[in-house]
Order: structure tokens, then C-alpha cells, then sequence
């Protein structure tokens, strides 16, 4: 007997190596195995060459796990057992490919989190971009073309060291950053700021015998070139302009469009009656290059020609409504604007702006003197210190001022050879990775300063501020009172916003919405603006449920939510007046509340076409249970369209008669549910009583959101069904718990994280799981210093 | 007021008008000129013509010779039958606008003004200016002001061949007298209800054209019995009801191939501009595009139609268009509809063909508004470029098109 038929027959005859076998082998997979597999795979027939009896079980082997996924592959494709042989019941096939399933994810997360004695975890883009700024009050666009890739996602995370890797596009794309930051920050000369207005009018209509002034008529996506920046920077621009809703209420969008990256920078929704034009003022960095005022709202105005026939000058509604038959239909047969509309009298630009805050960042960063060594040497040190979030060592700065006299000897300007080592300072290892541990001693808790960037990267997404290193410094941060001070001032400051906006983010996987744009031709009224304001609602209701301190439950079920104007008419709310994002209460009949009814979410689950009902169960598993479901089987067919001889049929029928396979029926009994209880919300988030089916015939059918949890418990409609997730809040809260600890400490939570996590959790429920406390029992807990 | 009693009122009114000119459905009881007749005048709450709706009623009845035409803009100026007041002889020419869904007939098919020779006969049936288009006509010098007709925009427009043999009245030659150059002809057939349908003698000449067997043959082949087709104009007697024979078909054979010819043309200038419609309603969306309902004008050759219907899947090319069914730049000056919806109604009001569409249409022109013009393309018809003088192309040229400018 061989030592792998040895094995075999000790595992068969009971005498197993318990506490080597993960958990379930024995109860679910064995007893499947025996049946079904081993009869072929063993020691005696080995088909296919391949020996099941003796598969390694340790799944956090990246080779074992390739074997296993391979097993998991045929028996998901139905290929294994094979056809003649006794097939296993549809619940058997269940349950052991979501043990191999569960064991590979289990596996996996072992793999990704494992840690060296020093771990590393590269900034993603957006740190890098909220660190420079921190760093030198510079505003870095890192999601300009040529500057940085989009950084690799897992579950939507897009801050997972394990996936962080570097390669040398990285470190090119690292050292053109510095040198464009650098420049920025330390031009030859100041830009001087200044205020140039561009008028619509030229101010002689009286004398030239118009009816008024001549204005800026902007229908949706015109625009009018207004600047040329030449200088990034931060920049006020002001706009006086009316703001004319559609004739349904649909208000416009003013959009600052940047011509070079095609995009708009920044934006406002716009009401304001013609005769009484407002003023916007917007503040925000703007990159090089040249800009235009646009309308970013929905309507079609691609014919270039009809666009000629469309010219005029315009001056009021009233004068100016005769147009060419050939030209675009802008008004009502009562002069209202048929689409939202823009009329701009004058657009102003000021800046570039140099803020005291920012400046103090830079003051101390250059030597005074050109050729003061000392100086030189006492500003770098200051300088990688901040960069790298932690004290830079003597030996260390000695490298850089070694690299400035090099410069100086090739004949380099002092001032050129002093930047040099700053870019140097930048492209450092130390400056785009957080580093923990150390490569001569073991430890299993992170250092003060690695806390101090723990904890500023978790709720800052950028490097720590003077008093977060002044904590670190002292020691006070490693007390608990000083860490909870810390935590609940950093939990006050503005850059906290950036945690809500990010977390949300990634935990939800919102950079799924608009992946896969709607069609037109189905939804002819989907724009970007709609698209950012989806997305705006789930981050501004995360930051509103984390500045108010309320439950985790907000989350699942709530009678309110945030909207703006664009977003009401969507949902088919009452008009709003005002146009920015607003606290607005929801009645029943609006079958909105909680995360889940958010058009972002309920889009992101659907394709160009239509809502994804198993989508979105796999979404809500993953994001409200914390569990991944199996994959899919290979070579799934396609739901295809309904032929037009048939019935319309929902996908909910279509799914119904496609499940046949055996495997596949016994996932979908659980996932399908998750999502099907939304079908009364179409692909782009809007409420229906009635599912739009292309082809087929007869009318639309009648859309259904029955189902009932994996646990037995029935539900009719999305709010049953957010109400019973609602009741099982400790499970949504570890879920929530495990994400967030995902995200703030950058690794995958494995089994041996759980316990912590259940404290937390736990820890938290003392106090109705408020988000605020439950963020305070993450920081203060033990998982949060380990490493 | 209905029909009849308004009729009454007009018979009683104009009395019994010695010059072709009948109320609406009025019998013709005496042919002869009679002297001393007033035109028809409006009678007291005579429905006006609103733009988007067709008429209810048949119209005014007016017979008379083309004299003068604007082939772009469809108008025109009729010397009319009748000598009340001394007008056959010294009277003012009765300008008159084509309706948009007016049909012209030549030669027995669909035709513009511009087909129909000047000088030609032609029977017409006329409203009253539709609301808002009062000024399109412009008012007679106040010494004409006793003759004026004003019942000056048209629904349909015939020659006598197509007038009468579409009705089913044809003349057979009674004699024929080459050397006085008289023709004698009695009805024959459905006796029309205006127009002649008494005994008649007609002047003919050397440029009197025969037809027969398609081709032109002598005036010496008319000959009594026959049974024949013609078209009027001018004679040199000048005087009221005295006609000469333009032309005159003997045979069926010559008859169908003239209105073959001519049913080919006007398929031809159709497919380059396209069959004309109006707007019945406008659905605008607010982020773009609208649903539009639009009835196409009658009296179009069937085949017209049925291209567009077989072809209503590939959707079509809808041009803004005047009034008087002049377009822009039509072959860019369009935008293409989706067809959602194709119903063809039975009886259509005059000037209907009773084809009601409703299409999508991703982007609105300022033209697709309800009551406007349309012409309609369907995927089968080459894009064609208007001449210069066809196209609409500013503002003014509306406004100066906007009223006949003729003498």
C-alpha cells in the first residue's frame, strides 16, 4: 500500500486528522465523495490521472486551490459525475460546491492577507492624490490620462495591499507626478492671481436699439468656450445665469467642462427665473487647458446642421422665439423651455488662489539662501519626514543631499539640484507605500507612527496631519484616551468627508454604476448628471447617517433620504425648489428607503437593458451578508429575448424556466430571492408595477417581488423584504464590521479576524450599532493595532 | 347652419348666377349666361378654415381659365365663367391659393400648377381663408370690390377632362363642322353636379389637338357619334361660356395613356419632394425627442402610399414644410421618425387620405408642431436637391411668400 492509499484508508475509516481538516470536510464533502467520486478517483482506477482521496486540503495553497477550483469547474459544468453514472440529488450538488466554494474564498483571503515581517500597502490613486495636496496644499488630478491607471479592485476595494502591486509603468508615472506636483508647488515665480470677466453683452444694446441685453442661450449639452486656464490651480469662477426648468420641472445643470479631458470639472443645478438671473460661485482646482460653460442635461442636439439652423441671437424668450422650422424645437407653443435650459449673462474667473493654508504647507520646505547646505539639509529632512509619515533617519537624508551635491556638481542650478532630491523625496518607496513591521524584528502590533497613518489613511485617505504626528511623537497616541482623542477630532474635520465619500464607495461597489451604460433607446433620459447624482445620494446618505451618528439600520429601512431636484423627477417625487442635495422625507407610497431602493445600487446590478435579478442577490449577499456566492457554471446560455410569437414573460419566468441544471437550481433557490425582491424597480432604479419586455406579445406583464429568505421567511415587495433584513440587524452589523475593517486596514479579513470582529460588532450593539461608536470599537480594538 | 339651409341661403343670394358659379352641391339648372349677377358672397356664419383641420364641406363651386400662376408657391389667378356685373370681359382675374392638401388634376391624374398649361379651363371648388391666412390674398382695388370672390383658397383644381370623366360625364360628338370650326356635344354618362351638362357647342381650329389610339391624328377624324374626352380654353368670340377645344381624346386607349403620363410625372415630383401631411400632435419628451401624429393629404397616386407603408419599418425622412408645401433644404433639413403606429381610416374628410401615423422621433424641429406642414420620405426615394427657387431659405423669404405677389 502506497502512502497516498495509506491516507485514504485512514480518512475512510474514520480515523482523520481532525484538527488538520477544514471545517465541514467530513460532514458535507467526504460523504459526497464516497458516493459519487472516489470510486473512479482513487488509488485503484485514478481517472484522468487524478486522485481525489488524496487532494490536499490545505486551501490556502495557491497550487491546491487550482486543483480544487478545477474540481469545483466540473462539477459546477455538470461534466462530473459523469451522465452514466447515479446522479447526486440537486441539494447534495449544492451544498458541496458551496463548501469547495467557501473553502477556496477562504483560502484565497489567507493568501491575500498574509504578511511578512514588513507589509506593504501602496497608495491607490486617490491617496496619492489626497496626499500631495495634504502635503503641499497642490491639487494632483490622478485621473487625467498618462497620469495614474485605475487601481485593481477586489469586491470593490480598491485599497487591498495584497493587489497593490508595483511595476516600472508605476515608478515612470510616480516620478512625472513629483515633477508636476513639484512645479505646481514650487514655481519660479508666484502666478500673479487675477479676474478676467467674459461678458455675453457688449453693453451697447441700448444704443444699438435691441430689446435688452444679448445672453448666452444654452440648451441641453451646448456650451459656450468661456477661459483658457494657464496655470493649475484653485480658481473662483462666477456665473450670472437663469436657470429655466423643462416644461415636466427637470432643472438645468451648469457644468464647467474642461475641452481637453472632455469632462466636466465641476457642476451645479440651476434655477432661476428669467428675468431674475442668480449667481453661482464655485471654488475648485482646475487643471491647464481650456473650459466651456455647458448644459449638461438630457435632450438630443447632434445634428450639426440642424445646430446651424438653430443660431441666433438671443435676448429674451419673448423676442426671440421665431425660429427656422428647420432649426431645434426649443419652446413650448406657451414659451415654456421644453428642455431644461440656460441663459448666462456673464461668466468671471479669479485666481490662481493661493491660500494661507496652503502656503504654510510649503513656507518652511525651501532654504532661504541659494547654496545653504545646512538649510538645504534641515528643509529635506522636514520634507521626507512629512512625506514619509515618520522621521526620517540621518542616514537616510544623507542619500539625498549626496544626490543634491551630485547635481550641483554636474553643474545644475542649486534650486534644480535642491528639487531633485525633493522628487527623489517623492518617488521614494517610503513616500507611495505604507510601510509596517520592520525587516530585523517581529511584531504583531503596528508602531504609533504606522497607527497615526493607519488611521489618517482610514478616515482621511491621506498622510496624518502635525497633530496626528505630534501624537505618534510624544507616545500619546498608544494611550487610549490620547487615540480616542485623536479619533474624535479627526472624525470633526472636514477631511472625514472624504471617508464618506470613499467608504460607501468601495463597500457598495458604486464605480459599477454606469458600467454598463443604459441604452438610449430604453432609456432616452439617462444622462451622467443622473448617473453622478445616483452615486451622490448613497455617499452624501452615508455621510448623513455618519455626521447624525445614526444606526447601521439606517442603512436597510428609513423614511428619508438625500435628493436633488434631477433625482426627485426620477424617482417620480414631488419637484424640489431648491437645487442642491437636501434631507428629503419619504411616504410609503415613494417605495424608496434605506441603501437598497438607491437608483446607484439598483443600477449597478442591471446591464444596458435590463434589471438583473441574480445580479443583484449575488450584490446583496456580498454587500449586506458579508458572503460571496459560487461562481457561475461555465457556458451559461444567455435568458434570450422573448420571440414575438410568445407571451411577454418577466425574467423572473425567464429564470424560472432556465434554472434546470441541477447545481444551478440550488444556488439560485438562494440567491435569486435577494434580488428578486427588487423587480418592481427597473435597471435604471425607477418604481414599476409592470415589467417593460422587449418583443413578444401582448401587454407588459405584471412585475412580481415575492420570494423567500434561505431561512424559510417570506416576503411580498422590497419593503417586507428590507424590513426582515432589518430584523436580523447583528448579522448585517458583522457583515458591516467586516468591511469596514477591509477597508481600514487594507487586507482581506480572514477566519482568524472573525472573533474580533464579532467583538466589535458586539461592542457596538450596546449602542443600537450608531456608525460613529461602531468606527470608535474598530479604532480601539485589537484587530485595528494588529498587523 | 347645415348644409342645405346654408345652400338655400346662397341660392337665394346669388339667385340664378348665369356664370359657372354654384354654391356647394348646387344642381346646374341653366347653363346660359345671364347678366347682371353678383359673384357669391359668404353667407352669414360661413365655417372658417382653421390650419390643422381639414373642411367638412365640399366648398364654393368656380370654373374659369388659368391665367396666371406661382408654381412655387401653388397659387394662381382664374378669369372665372360668369358675366355678372360685365366681369367675363372686364373684371379682375380671381386670385386664389392652393389649401396645402389641395389636389390639382391633369389629364385625368394628380398634378401641380405647373403641369396644367396656361389657359386651360378648369373647374375648382374654393373656401373662404382659413384663420390667420386672410392676407395671403390680398383684398381687389376698391373699383373690383363688387366682383370680389371671396372664397379664394382651393381644395381641388380640374381640368375638364379630369373633372368630367372622373365624375362619369363624358360628351358625344352630335356634328362636326371643320369649315365654320363647331363642334357639337351633348353630355353622355353620370351627369355632373356644377359644370356643363346641357347640350354645348365648342370652337375648334387647327391647333385643336386629336387623340387617338395614342396618337395625334387629323381634325378630320372627329366625327359624329363619337364619344370623347376634352379639355376648353379661350375663344376668340370672347364672350362668356364660349370655349375652344384645346384638346380632344376619342378613344380609351388615348385617354388612360394621357393620364398615365401625367400620373407618372406627378409620381415623380412627389418621390423628389415628398408627400406632403400635416401635424395632428405633438408628444414632447423633456430629455429629447417627441412622439408625432401626422396625417398624410389625399388624392396622391396609390402607389405613393403603399411604398411608404411597405417601407414603414425603416422608418421615415419628415421635412418641415410651408403652407404652401415648399421645404427648406429638405434632404438635410429632416429628421428621421420610428413608426410606431400605421392606421388608415375609412372616409377620410376631403383633403384626408385618411393614413394617420404616429412616429418617434429622437429630435424635434421648430416645424413639427401640431397644424404644421410635413413632407413625408420613405426609404425607397432617392434624396434629390431642390432647385434654388424652390427651397425656402431665410425668415424673410417666408414673409415675403407669405402673400401672392402677382398682377
Amino acid at each position: 500500500m502506497n502512502r497516498f492509499a495509506a491516507l485514504l484508508a485512514i480518512l475512510l475509516t474514520g480515523h482523520t486528522v481532525r484538527a488538520a481538516e477544514p471545517d465541514g470536510y467530513e460532514s458535507v464533502a467526504l460523504p459526497f465523495f464516497k458516493v459519487h467520486c472516489l470510486r473512479c478517483h482513487d488509488d485503484k482506477q485514478k481517472k484522468g490521472e487524478f486522485r481525489l482521496d488524496t487532494l490536499a486540503r490545505d486551501f490556502g495553497s495557491q497550487q491546491t486551490a487550482e486543483r480544487w477550483a478545477e474540481v469545483l469547474f466540473r462539477i459546477n459544468s455538470g461534466e462530473m459525475p459523469p451522465k452514466k453514472e447515479p446522479q447526486p440529488k440537486a441539494e447534495e450538488l449544492g451544498k458541496v460546491a458551496e463548501w469547495i466554494s467557501a473553502r477556496l474564498k477562504e483560502g484565497e483571503a489567507a493568501r491575500m492577507a498574509r504578511r511578512g515581517p514588513v507589509a506593504h500597502y501602496r497608495l491607490s490613486r486617490d491617496e496619492y492624490g489626497h496626499t500631495v495636496h495634504d502635503l503641499l496644499g497642490i491639487y494632483f488630478d490622478v485621473t487625467v490620462p498618462g497620469a495614474f491607471n485605475d487601481d485593481p479592485r477586489w469586491h470593490g476595494f480598491d485599497r487591498i495591499g495584497s493587489l497593490l502591486s508595483l511595476s516600472p509603468s508605476h515608478v515612470e508615472r510616480y516620478y512625472r507626478a513629483a515633477e508636476t506636483v513639484l512645479d505646481r508647488a514650487f514655481p519660479a515665480q508666484q502666478p500673479k492671481s487675477e479676474t478676467v470677466r467674459r461678458s455675453a453683452d457688449d453693453g451697447k444694446w441700448k444704443d444699438q436699439g435691441h430689446a435688452g441685453p444679448e445672453r448666452w442661450l444654452l440648451w441641453p449639452d451646448s456650451g459656450r468656450p468661456v477661459f483658457n486656464v494657464k496655470t493649475a490651480g484653485r480658481y473662483r469662477v462666477r456665473v450670472q445665469v437663469s436657470g429655466l426648468p423643462s416644461f415636466k420641472g427637470r432643472p438645468p445643470h451648469l457644468a464647467l467642462w474642461h475641452n481637453g479631458l472632455k469632462r466636466s470639472v465641476v457642476g451645479r443645478d440651476v434655477l432661476a427665473p428669467e428675468d431674475k438671473p442668480g449667481t453661482v460661485e464655485i471654488e475648485a482646482f482646475l487643471p491647464e487647458g481650456s473650459f466651456t460653460l455647458r448644459n449638461e442635461s438630457p435632450g438630443m442636439f447632434s445634428d450639426g446642421h440642424t445646430l446651424s439652423n438653430t443660431q441666433f441671437t438671443f435676448r429674451s424668450i419673448a423676442a426671440t422665439r421665431q425660429n427656422r422650422p428647420t432649426g431645434y424645437q426649443l419652446f413650448t407653443a406657451e414659451g415654456q423651455t421644453i428642455y431644461p435650459t440656460l441663459m448666462i449673462d456673464w461668466v468671471e474667473i479669479e485666481g490662481p488662489i493661493l491660500t494661507d493654508a496652503d502656503k504654510q504647507k510649503r513656507d518652511d520646505l525651501l532654504p532661504a539662501k541659494d547654496g545653504d547646505l545646512v538649510a538645504a539639509r534641515e528643509c529635506l529632512a522636514r520634507f521626507a519626514s512629512r512625506a514619509w509619515r515618520r522621521p526620517a533617519s540621518e542616514a537616510e537624508v544623507d542619500r539625498y543631499i549626496k544626490l543634491l551635491q551630485a547635481e550641483l556638481k554636474a553643474g545644475e542650478s542649486f534650486r534644480s539640484a535642491y528639487r531633485t532630491a525633493m522628487v527623489a523625496v517623492l518617488t521614494s518607496k517610503n513616500f507611495y507605500y505604507l510601510e509596517e513591521g520592520e525587516p530585523t524584528k517581529r511584531r504583531d502590533a503596528v508602531s504609533d507612527w504606522e497607527l497615526a497613518s493607519r488611521l489618517s489613511y482610514f478616515l482621511w485617505s491621506s498622510m496624518p496631519d502635525e497633530e496626528l504626528f505630534t501624537a505618534a511623537r510624544t507616545g500619546t497616541l498608544a494611550k487610549p484616551d490620547g487615540l480616542r482623542k485623536q479619533l474624535a477630532r479627526m472624525l470633526d474635520d472636514k477631511k472625514v468627508d472624504r471617508f464618506t465619500d470613499s467608504f460607501p464607495k468601495q463597500w457598495l461597489q458604486l464605480h459599477r454604476v454606469g458600467q454598463f451604460p443604459p441604452d438610449p433607446e430604453l432609456y432616452p433620459d439617462y444622462d451622467k448628471w443622473l448617473e453622478q447624482s445616483m452615486v451622490l445620494e448613497t455617499t452624501l446618505y452615508f455621510g448623513a447617517v455618519f455626521k447624525e451618528n445614526l444606526s447601521l439600520r439606517e442603512f436597510l429601512v428609513s423614511d428619508w433620504t438625500i435628493l436633488n431636484p434631477r433625482l426627485a423627477t426620477h424617482y417620480g417625487l414631488p419637484a424640489l425648489k431648491e437645487t442642491q442635495f437636501q434631507h428629503v422625507k419619504l411616504r410609503p407610497e415613494d417605495h424608496r428607503g434605506g441603501l437598497l431602493t438607491h437608483a446607484s445600487v439598483l443600477s449597478l446590478s442591471s446591464d444596458g437593458t435590463r434589471h438583473r435579478p441574480v445580479h443583484r442577490g449575488v450584490w446583496v449577499s456580498e454587500a449586506i451578508f458579508g458572503r460571496t456566492p459560487p461562481p457561475p457554471p461555465p457556458n451559461v446560455e444567455p435568458l434570450e429575448p422573448t420571440p414575438n410569437n410568445k407571451p411577454k414573460a418577466t425574467i423572473r419566468q425567464q429564470l424560472e424556466a432556465h434554472a434546470t441544471h441541477a447545481t444551478c437550481a440550488s444556488c439560485h433557490r438562494k440567491i435569486d430571492p435577494l434580488g428578486l425582491a427588487f423587480d418592481n424597480y427597473d435597471a435604471i432604479g425607477r418604481w414599476r408595477l409592470r415589467e417593460q419586455v422587449q418583443g413578444g406579445r401582448g401587454d407588459d406583464p405584471l412585475a412580481s417581488a415575492r420570494g423567500a429568505l434561505p431561512n424559510g421567511r417570506a416576503f411580498d415587495g422590497p419593503d417586507e423584504f428590507k424590513k426582515l433584513l432589518a430584523d436580523d440587524l447583528d448579522r448585517f452589523a458583522e457583515a458591516f464590521v467586516e468591511q469596514l475593517a477591509t477597508y481600514a486596514l487594507r487586507r482581506v479579513m480572514t477566519l482568524d479576524d472573525a472573533p474580533h470582529i464579532k467583538a466589535i460588532a458586539a461592542a457596538s450593539k450596546k449602542d443600537s450599532y450608531k456608525l460613529r461608536t461602531l468606527i470608535e470599537h474598530l479604532v480601539t480594538s485589537d484587530l485595528f493595532r494588529r498587523r | 347652419m347645415t348644409h342645405r339651409t346654408r345652400r338655400a341661403a346662397v341660392l337665394l343670394f346669388v339667385g340664378a348666377c348665369a356664370i359657372s358659379l354654384s354654391a356647394v352641391g348646387q344642381e346646374k339648372k341653366d347653363t346660359k349666361a345671364k347678366k347682371g349677377t353678383v359673384p357669391p358672397v359668404p353667407v352669414a356664419n360661413e365655417p372658417r378654415l382653421k390650419p390643422g383641420t381639414f373642411p367638412t364641406e365640399p366648398g364654393t363651386y368656380l370654373s374659369g381659365e388659368l391665367i396666371v400662376v406661382d408654381p412655387i408657391n401653388r397659387r394662381g389667378g382664374l378669369r372665372i365663367d360668369g358675366d355678372a356685373g360685365g366681369r367675363y370681359n372686364n373684371g379682375p382675374l380671381h386670385y386664389f391659393a392652393l389649401l396645402p392638401y389641395a389636389t390639382v388634376w391633369y389629364n385625368g391624374a394628380p398634378a401641380e400648377l405647373r403641369d396644367v398649361p396656361l389657359g386651360t379651363h378648369v373647374h375648382g371648388y374654393f373656401h373662404l381663408p382659413p384663420v390667420g391666412e386672410e392676407q395671403t390674398i390680398l383684398p381687389l382695388p376698391a373699383e373690383y370690390q363688387r366682383l370680389a370672390v371671396k372664397h379664394n383658397h382651393a381644395v381641388a383644381l380640374e381640368d375638364d377632362f379630369s373633372y368630367y370623366q372622373r365624375r362619369g360625364q363624358s360628351w358625344k360628338v352630335l356634328s362636326v363642322d371643320l369649315k365654320k370650326g363647331k363642334l357639337d356635344v351633348a353630355p353622355t354618362g353620370k351627369l355632373v353636379k356644377d359644370g356643363i351638362t346641357e347640350k354645348a357647342t365648342f370652337d375648334i381650329d387647327t391647333v385643336t389637338r386629336v387623340w387617338n389610339n395614342r396618337r395625334l391624328v387629323d381634325l378630320a377624324d372627329l366625327a359624329a357619334g363619337q364619344v370623347v374626352q376634352l379639355n376648353l380654353g379661350w375663344s376668340q368670340g370672347a364672350r362668356d361660356k364660349e370655349f375652344t377645344v384645346s384638346d380632344v381624346w376619342l378613344d380609351d386607349a388615348s385617354r388612360a395613356f394621357a393620364t398615365e403620363l401625367q400620373r407618372r410625372r406627378h409620381v415623380r415630383y412627389q418621390q423628389q419632394r415628398w408627400v406632403p401631411g400635416w401635424i395632428d400632435s405633438v408628444e414632447l419628451f423633456d430629455f429629447g425627442g417627441a412622439e408625432i401624429t401626422i396625417t398624410l393629404f389625399g388624392n396622391m397616386d396609390p402607389s405613393l402610399y403603399a411604398d411608404l407603408k411597405a417601407t414603414k419599418d425603416t422608418g421615415f425622412w419628415v421635412a418641415a414644410a410651408e403652407n404652401t408645401l415648399r421645404t427648406w433644404f429638405h434632404r438635410a433639413d429632416r429628421k428621421v421618425g420610428k413608426v410606431l403606429e400605421w392606421k388608415e381610416i375609412e372616409n377620410p374628410p376631403p383633403g384626408s387620405s385618411g393614413i394617420q401615423m404616429k412616429l418617434k422621433f429622437a429630435e424635434v424641429l421648430e416645424g413639427y408642431r401640431a397644424g404644421r406642414c410635413v413632407r413625408v420620405k420613405c426609404e425607397r426615394w432617392a434624396f434629390v436637391t431642390m432647385p434654388p427657387e424652390e427651397r425656402v431659405k431665410s425668415l424673410d423669404d417666408v414673409k415675403r411668400s407669405a402673400t401672392l405677389t402677382l398682377p
